[in-house]
Formats: structure tokens, sequence, C-alpha cells
């Protein structure tokens, strides 16, 4: 405005002049006189220039002459009334007397301050509005979004404040300020534009859908902080206008049919929002591959995941997460497990066809891998949930199911022995696609198809079984070359076989879903896992841990006990492991918890076992209680006394006779090394372990031992109302935790008390333990813990300290040396100039 | 009465291995408790009058005091020879095959009657059976109360078994204690 209104004045001067000044000259000669220095230019006019011009005006008649002055003043005056208005904002620096810089700046700030009124304003406004637009919404959205509101509000107070601030400083200095925090500036508009854009589409998604191309286009940004609001705003609004569906885009034939103004609108706007969510994940994509924006992407597409997984691009979604799945990013990682994790559990939301496509990108993932990925990616097989009466629930569809379950039979079979042969694999992409096709069609009425389900499920527990089976082959491959390659296989951080303790799990949980021609290949490879060697095969696997062998065991055992209304099957193999890796056992290497529930699982709850057995583990148990400690003695125990309970005839074991009479069998000797229960002669020996554990130091295990020794004089018919209740695993806890109390109760009674120890605590058990601890006041507790804590820290932070120092110092010295070797170089060059 | 030739040792060895696997070597290997000697030294295999016997080397020098026609038997007697040159395992080596099993089957309490009169073991009839049993193994009869009745093949493998139907036959038989008295005059 100041600019055109110095070019304006020129020309409305010349009629001023011929007229002789009368009019004007009052306001003029005020100021004028007031502001003397800047109406010095008037002097200096070229008159003659101006003379031309009132020539050229002074051809016009009297009359027109008056006209358009009369005119020219009104505009003149008009414009001088606007201008105040205009600049009634600030009128310190309105003055546009500066150099053309100068005017522009003071109108920038004019304009924004404008600007930002209104912005202000507006948004008022429109929170305001959204709030009363949101009363129609759910409950829970309506919070989200007041939640979200709030924050925009207290956001935008902020920068009005900062705003504010700003103006209050600034008069003159204003323009350098404004530069200043400029950076600042946009940083805080650009946040606001984020804020607003995000919450007109969330006010009213039909008609602002077009702005999302706009919240894409703010993620452009060179400010990675601006980049992630964008990314994480994108992602609000997403999850909230994605609708409920899946959109199909229009063919072209259907494009060219006509349609009323409603269709055309919907249209429009779905294959909008299609596009810029395809352009959003485009980009998360790319974000996914930058390490800075690694961590955001992954978050962003998690949730999506998450929230909609019924919409398009899930394909793409799964994948990407899945990528990631196993990343050594441990944050990255859980959150990727937990998305699949909610992805299995809730299958309503997207009718299973996801789960499958997750299940199987996981063994894809698996296989390329080579079974070396982190334990966590395979753990989430774990929540899968399987509906077992969707076989059974449609007996007319049995004819046609039967057919292909044996097809799909054979196909497992195939995995299982060769892993993926290409037939089976055409099969499923087949299938894949037929399901495809068929879901465009089915998805238009909502109750999921039984048949379609059974199909998918079918699917997803061959893929799972398959990788299962990928990680047990693999186990047993590399246990076996391992005498070969030693190092390499050492070299990979996560232990040898890392997947191997979620896979036995998951094929414990799922075992009563296997086929049952499936089975035996799963015998046959645990029995090789759990460390049984053929005949021809001398070196049997070393590579697996203790426990990972007793886990095995109990997995046999476990899948066993689930088909057992198929048929009673002896396990003798794994009874043979068992009864060797009770010598290999070590309370510190080998987790002692395995080893109770190993006991619990195949002795304590094992029905039946024939006497030879029975009494080569009630020996062996006897032996293996006297050697370790009280937690693991007393799991020992429990079960050898189970044994003995059932077993009447072992008990000759008790009785002071070596030699076990008619029933020791061929083996008239005690053979403690044999490597076979049945061989080993136990019943020819005697407990004699019994009467040195009655003198154990823990009481509990004392008496124990000293209850068993006297069921020798127990009438055989009274067995059954003996039985306890009480599992190896159960008592393995017990006192496990009564240990560690006892540990911490001994200390503490040693400061407090140290004369009255002693009696006291030769009667205590678990009860009273755990009531003593109990007792402890908790505020104590927490402020031993508080100082603990403390004390850690600043250990930590001294460390860190240190090794800053340790950084810095070594820089310093560096330098020095640098400098010094700078020296002498330049005195030598020194020399041999002066030698030169 | 003498040792067994090349031929002799290698079709009885078959026949025990189809019990006891790999423990074969503990049959040959361990060491007597039969005999009056200090050190009864081990077991080994004798041909007479077309039987096996498995006795111990102390028991088998004392019988060579006794002339050939009038020496009836010696140790425990494992089987015979056909007329037509085949080698059986008879009803006494039950014993042996037990105390050295690989494979085992256990029947119900109403399965065993018709075991011992020699018929075969159905599926119905079956309790328990050893894990990996494969069709043609040889595999040792149990009562539910572990007492040894027989010894019979099986005719199908574990897997197999558990779709089987009940009438299925599981084990063929081939003898069993109930020999003891149909048999009598042979063994």
């Amino acid at each position: 405005m100041g600019k055109k209104k110095k070019v304006i004045l020129p020309p409305q001067l010349p009629p001023d002049i011929p007229d002789e000044e009368i009019e004007v000259s009052e306001e003029d000669l005020d100021f004028v006189n007031k502001n003397i220095e800047y109406a010095g230019f008037l002097s200096k006019l070229d008159t003659n220039l101006i003379n031309r011009h009132v020539t050229r005006v002074a051809d016009y008649k009297e009359d027109e002459l008056e006209a358009l002055y009369e005119k020219k003043k009104k505009k003149a005056s008009l414009k001088k009334s606007k201008e105040e208005e205009g600049l009634q904002v600030d009128r310190v620096d309105a003055l546009p007397i500066k150099t053309l810089d100068g005017e522009l700046c003071y109108r920038t700030v004019e304009e924004s301050n404008i600007a930002h009124k209104e912005n202000g304003s507006a948004s008022e406004v429109k929170d305001t509005d959204s709030d009363k637009g949101l009363v129609k919404l759910t409950k829970a959205q309506r919070r989200q979004k007041l939640k979200k509101s709030k924050k925009e509000a207290k956001r935008q107070a902020k920068e009005e404040v900062k705003e504010t601030v700003a103006e209050g400083l600034h008069s003159d200095v204003l323009a350098k300020v404004e530069e200043e925090l400029s950076a600042q500036d946009l940083f805080a508009r650009k946040k606001i534009k984020l804020a607003e854009v995000g919450m007109a589409l969330l006010e009213d998604p039909e008609s602002n859908i077009k702005s999302l191309k706009e919240l894409l286009h703010i993620c452009i940004d060179e400010d990675h902080n601006i980049i992630k609001l964008g990314l994480m705003s994108l992602l609000a609004v997403f999850k909230d206008i994605i609708p409920g569906y899946r959109i199909r885009l229009p063919t072209e034939k259907e494009l060219e049919m006509k349609v009323s103004k409603d269709v055309q609108k919907t249209r429009f706007y779905e294959s909008t929002l299609l596009n810029s969510y395809k352009a959003y994940l485009l980009k998360l994509m790319a974000f996914e591959k930058d390490p800075s924006f690694h961590c955001i992407a992954v978050r962003c597409m998690c949730i999506l995941l998450d929230a909609v997984p019924h919409f398009n691009f899930r394909e793409n979604l799964v994948a990407a997460v899945v990528r990631n799945i196993s990343s050594s990013d441990d944050v990255v990682r859980k959150l990727c497990c937990e998305t699949i994790r909610s992805v299995f559990t809730n299958e309503g939301k997207h009718g299973g066809q996801v789960t499958f496509e997750a299940v199987r990108l996981i063994a894809e993932l698996a296989k390329a891998h080579d079974c070396q990925l982190h334990p966590d990616s395979i753990e989430v097989f774990l929540s899968l949930v399987f509906d077992e009466d969707l076989g059974k629930s449609e007996p007319k569809e049995e004819k046609k199911e039967k057919l292909s379950k044996k097809k799909k039979r054979k196909q497992r079979l195939e995995q299982s022995n060769q892993l993926l042969v290409s037939e089976g694999k055409r099969r499923k992409h087949e299938l894949m696609t037929k399901t495809r096709e068929s879901a465009d069609l089915k998805s238009v009425s909502f109750a999921p198809d039984s048949d379609e389900l059974r199909r998918t499920q079918s699917e997803i527990l061959s893929a799972v079984f398959g990788t299962y089976f990928r990680i047990l082959k693999h186990c047993m491959n590399t246990s076996f070359q391992r005498p070969m390659m030693n190092d390499i296989s050492s070299s990979i951080g996560l232990g040898h076989h890392p997947l191997l303790g979620p896979c036995l799990m998951g094929l414990g949980k799922f075992s009563h879903l296997i086929d049952l021609d499936f089975m035996g290949d799963l015998m046959h490879c645990l029995k090789k896992l759990a460390g049984h060697s053929d005949s021809d095969n001398g070196n049997p696997s070393v590579s697996l841990t203790v426990s990972e062998k007793l886990q095995c065991c109990i997995v046999a055992f476990r899948v066993m006990r689930n088909n057992l209304d198929a048929l009673n099957v002896d396990l003798q193999e794994f009874y043979v492991q068992l009864y060797n890796l009770l010598l290999e056992y070590r309370p510190f290497r080998d987790r002692g918890d395995v080893l109770a529930e190993a006991l619990k699982t195949m002795l304590w709850e094992g029905k039946q076992h024939d006497m030879q057995r029975a009494a080569a583990f009630v020996k062996r148990l006897a032996t293996f209680a006297l050697s370790f400690g009280s937690s693991e003695g007393m799991a020992a125990l429990v079960t050898l006394k189970y044994l003995l309970l059932r077993n009447s005839k072992c008990r000759n074991l008790l009785e002071n006779d070596p030699g076990g009479g008619s029933l020791s069998g061929l083996v008239v000797k005690y053979n403690a090394d044999a490597t076979d229960p049945h061989l080993s002669g136990a019943l020819a020996s005697v407990l004699w372990e019994l009467s040195l554990l009655s003198k154990h130091y823990n009481p509990s295990i004392s008496g124990m031992a000293s209850s068993i020794s006297s069921m020798a004089s127990m009438n055989p018919l009274q067995t059954q109302a003996y039985l306890s209740t009480v599992s190896p695993l159960k008592a393995f806890e017990d006192l496990t935790i009564e240990r560690e109390l006892l540990k911490a109760v001994n200390r503490k009674s040693s400061f407090n008390k140290k004369g009255k120890r002693g009696s006291e605590f030769v009667i205590i058990d678990a009860d009273k333990v755990r009531s003593l601890e109990t007792e402890m006041d908790e505020d104590v507790i927490e402020r031993k813990f508080e100082e603990h804590f403390i004390v850690l820290r600043d250990i930590e932070e001294n460390e860190k300290l240190r090794l800053e120092l340790n950084k810095t110092s070594s820089a310093l010295r560096l330098y020095e040396e640098y400098k010094q070797q700078r020296k002498l170089k330049q005195k030598r060059k020194q020399k041999k100039q002066n030698g030169g | 009465m003498r040792p067994l030739d090349e031929k002799e040792t290698t079709a009885v060895f078959e026949k025990l291995f189809k019990f006891t696997g790999p423990n074969l070597k503990h049959i040959v290997e361990r060491p007597a408790t039969e005999g009056p000697d200090e050190a009864p030294g081990r077991y080994c295999f004798r041909l007479h009058k077309n039987r096996v016997y498995y006795a111990s080397e102390s028991i088998i020098r004392r019988a060579t005091n006794i002339s050939r026609d009038r020496l009836v038997s010696i140790g425990t007697c494992i089987g015979k020879y056909t007329n037509s040159g085949v080698f059986r395992l008879t009803i006494q080596s039950l014993d042996l095959l037990a105390a050295h099993a690989r494979h085992k089957v256990w029947l119900k309490p109403t399965a065993e009657l018709s075991f011992l009169y020699g018929n075969a073991v159905l599926k119905g009839g079956l309790a328990r059976i050893t894990d990996n049993t494969h069709a043609g193994d040889g595999v040792v009869v149990y009562s539910m109360a572990d007492v040894p009745l027989g010894f019979g093949v099986a005719a199908r493998s574990t897997q197999d078994c558990r779709k089987a139907d009940a009438n299925a036959i599981v084990v063929n038989h081939q003898a069993d204690v109930g020999e003891y008295l149909r048999n009598e005059e042979e063994l």
C-alpha cells in the first residue's frame, strides 16, 4: 500500500499547483511543518516538469478540471482514511520512508500479523466447531479427538504466546528478530498448518479429502521433526478416516457409465483416499530404509496394520512389518511382534487372510535366513488361535474335505521330507489366487464362510508346522555337521539354535492339531534332537544343551499325551534319554525348572512303567538327589516316592538285602554306568542313599527321605491313599523360593541377632518364610531398592564420565603429538631451507 | 553237541536281532552266572539234536562228559531247526528275549487269554505299544502287570496302528507261554 501511494503521489500534485494551493494549504502546511525533513523534497521539485503536466491538464476546461480535481481529492482522502485503518496495527514503523527493502519487510510483518490473527481466530472457531461436530461421534472417538484438539490448542496457545512476546519485544527491532525467529517460526507455522489440516480432515473427511495431498506434501521437508510430525499426523488421520471396508476402484466400464452426483462424489473420495494412502505407504517404505526414520516408519506401519488390517495394501504392510520382526533393535522388534500378535488374536477384523499372509511371510523369512532369527519372531505363533470345532461343524462337506485333506497330507509330508516341493508351492499359489478372486465376491456378505475359514486355517497350520519342521531339521543338520564346523556356528551371537525354544513350545501347544501321519516324522526328529544315536552313528549330537534336550523329551511326551486317544505309545527311547541326561545335569549350567518339568511330565504323570525301568529310575534319582542342591534333590525325591508308590515291587530296593532275589532278572549285578535303564540291574541294588539323605541339612529333604525309607513296611494295598499331590515341578519351585528367602533371612538375622541363631531356622518351612516376607515392611524394602538403584545409577554415570574423560584426554594427547611432529617437520624444513 | 557253524550262527543271530536289536551284544557278552566254577565265563550257543541251547561255558564243559545220545538238554533251549532246515525261536527263549527286547506290546487283560490260546494280537486288545515299531520287527508281548506272555512279529508299524480299526491284526503270533501246556511233549 505504501509503495502504491508513493507512485501515485506525483500525478496527484500537479492539479494542485495551478489552483493557487488554496484548498490544500492548511493541511499541507501543517504536514510540511511537522515533517520538515521529509517534506524537503518539495523545494527540489522540478517545476518545469510539473508545468508540463499542468499545461497538459490545463487544456481541459475549467469545469472539467474542477470535477477532476474534486474526484481526485475525494479519492485521496478516501485512500488516506484507508491507509490509516491499515496502519492502526502499529504506527511506529508504518512510515514507508525507508528503502524498498524496508517497506517490503514492513508489509510482510503487517500481513503476517493479520494472517496470524485470522489464523488464530479461525482455528479457535474451528476448534469449537469440531467440538460441536464431535458430539455425534462415538465415545471413544470423541475422547480421542478431544484429546487431540486439546493438544492442538495447547500447542497453538504456546505459539501465540511466543508471538505476542515477540510482538511485545519488537518495535523497530522486529525485523531482525523476525529473521532470527523465522526458522522456529517456520517450524511452528508448519506445525500449526499440520494441525489445522488434520483437524479439518477429521472434521469432515468427505469435503476436505483433497488436503491429504497437502499433508503428504508437508512431509517432504528438510526438517526431520516436521517429517516425523507429518507422518504421525497422517497416521492419525488415516487411522480415523479409513472406512471399515475394502475400497475397490471402479473399472473402466464402470467409469463410463453415467452415475449420480453422490456416487461420483463417493468415487472421487475413495479414489483420492486410496491414492494418498498408497503414496503415504510408499513414503513409509522409503523412510523405512533411512536409518534416521526407520523407527518411526516402522511404528506407523505397525499401528496402521493393527488398526486397519482389512484395508487395501495390507499385504505390503504385513510384508514390511514381518521384514522387521527379527530386527536387532529391541524397540522395533517388540513393536512388530506385538502387532503381529494382535493381528493373530483379532482375526475377526480381517477374516483370517492377513493371519495367513503373516504366517506365510514369517515362514519364508525363516527359510531365507536359514533359521537364524530372533526367537521372538517365531514366538508370535504361540498366539495363533485355531478353531477346533471348525472341522466337525459341517458333516455334509466332509467328503469333499477328505479328498483335499489327503492331498494336503501328502503335501505336508512332502514338505517335511524335503522342505518345499515345487508342486506344493504351485498348489498353494493357485489356492491363494483363487481365494483372492473369490474374496471380492465374498466380501459382500459379511458372515465368514466356514468352508473358507477352514481352508485358511489349514493353510495357516501347514505353514506353521512347515516352519517348525524346518527349524527342527535345521537344528538336526547343524548338530550333525557341528564337529566339522565348530567356529562358524559359534560365531552367531544368539546361540546355535535360537529358534528351537519357541519352536518346541509351539509344538507342545499345537500338538493336538498335528496330523497323525505327521507325527512319526516329528517323533523321529525329536528323538534325534534329544540325543538318541542310531547304532551306526557313534557320535550323537553334542551341540544341544541338556536343557534343550530335556525340552525335546517334554515336548515329545506332550504330543503323545495330547493324542492319547489314538494309541497309548510307550516312548522308550525318550526314557533312555532322560535316564542319561540325569547324569549330565549340572545345577548352574542347566535349568533346574526344565529338569523338574521333565520329571513331572515323564515320570510323575506317566501312568505305566515297567518294573525294571522304574527301579532304574528310582536308583538313579536317589543318586541324583544326593549329589545336587536341595531344590533339585527335592524334585527327584518327590518323583522317587511316587514311583515307589506306584510300583510296589520296586519297594524291595528299600530292603537291606542286595541281590534282588528272583526279581532281579537277567542282570544280577547293579551297573551304575549303564545307559539303558533295562540293563542297569537296579533291582539288585539297595537304596542306601536314603539313609544319607535323611541327615540332609535341609529339613524338608531329610523329612522326605525318612518318610520314603519308612515305606518298606507299608502294606502294598495302601498305595493309592498315600499318593502325594505335590508335583516335582511345584516342589522344585517351592524349595527354590525357600532357598532364596532363607539366604536373605539368614543374612538379616546375622545382622540383627547374632546370638540367637541356630534352632530357629531348622524348623523353618516355606509357608513360614513366606509369611516372614509379607511381614517385612514395604517401605523399608522400597527405600532399600531406591538406595540400590541410586548407587547403580551413580556407578553407571561415573563410568560414562570416565569414558568421556579418557576419550578427551586421548584426543588431547593425540593433538599434542601431532603438534610436536609438526614442529619437528617444520624445524627440519627450516633446517633444509637454511642449508639450501 | 557242537558249536554252531557260520551259517547257523547267522541264522540264529538274525532271529535274535529282530527282537533285541543292538542289545544282541549284551546277550552274547554278558558274564555267566550259572555253573559251579569260580569264573563261569560267558554264555555260548550249542547245537544238539537240531536244537540250539544257550548255556554258560562251565556247564558246557561239564556236559561234554555225557555221551551225545544220552544228553537231553543243557542250559536254556532257545530254538530249534525244523525238518526243512529253518531256525525257529521257541517259547523257552522268552526270558532271554524279554530282558533285552527293544519293542514291546502290552495287552489288555481281556485280550490275554486269546493270545495264550495262540491267536494273533488285535488292535482292540492292544493296551500299549512301544514307539517306533516297524512292521516285521520282533515284539515281546506283556500283560499289563509286566509279565511276559510270548512273542511275535509286528504286523504293522506304530503309526499304522493308530489308524487301524479294532479288528486289525497288530502282532502275528509266534510263541506264547500257553505252549507249555498245549505242546508239552514237543518242547
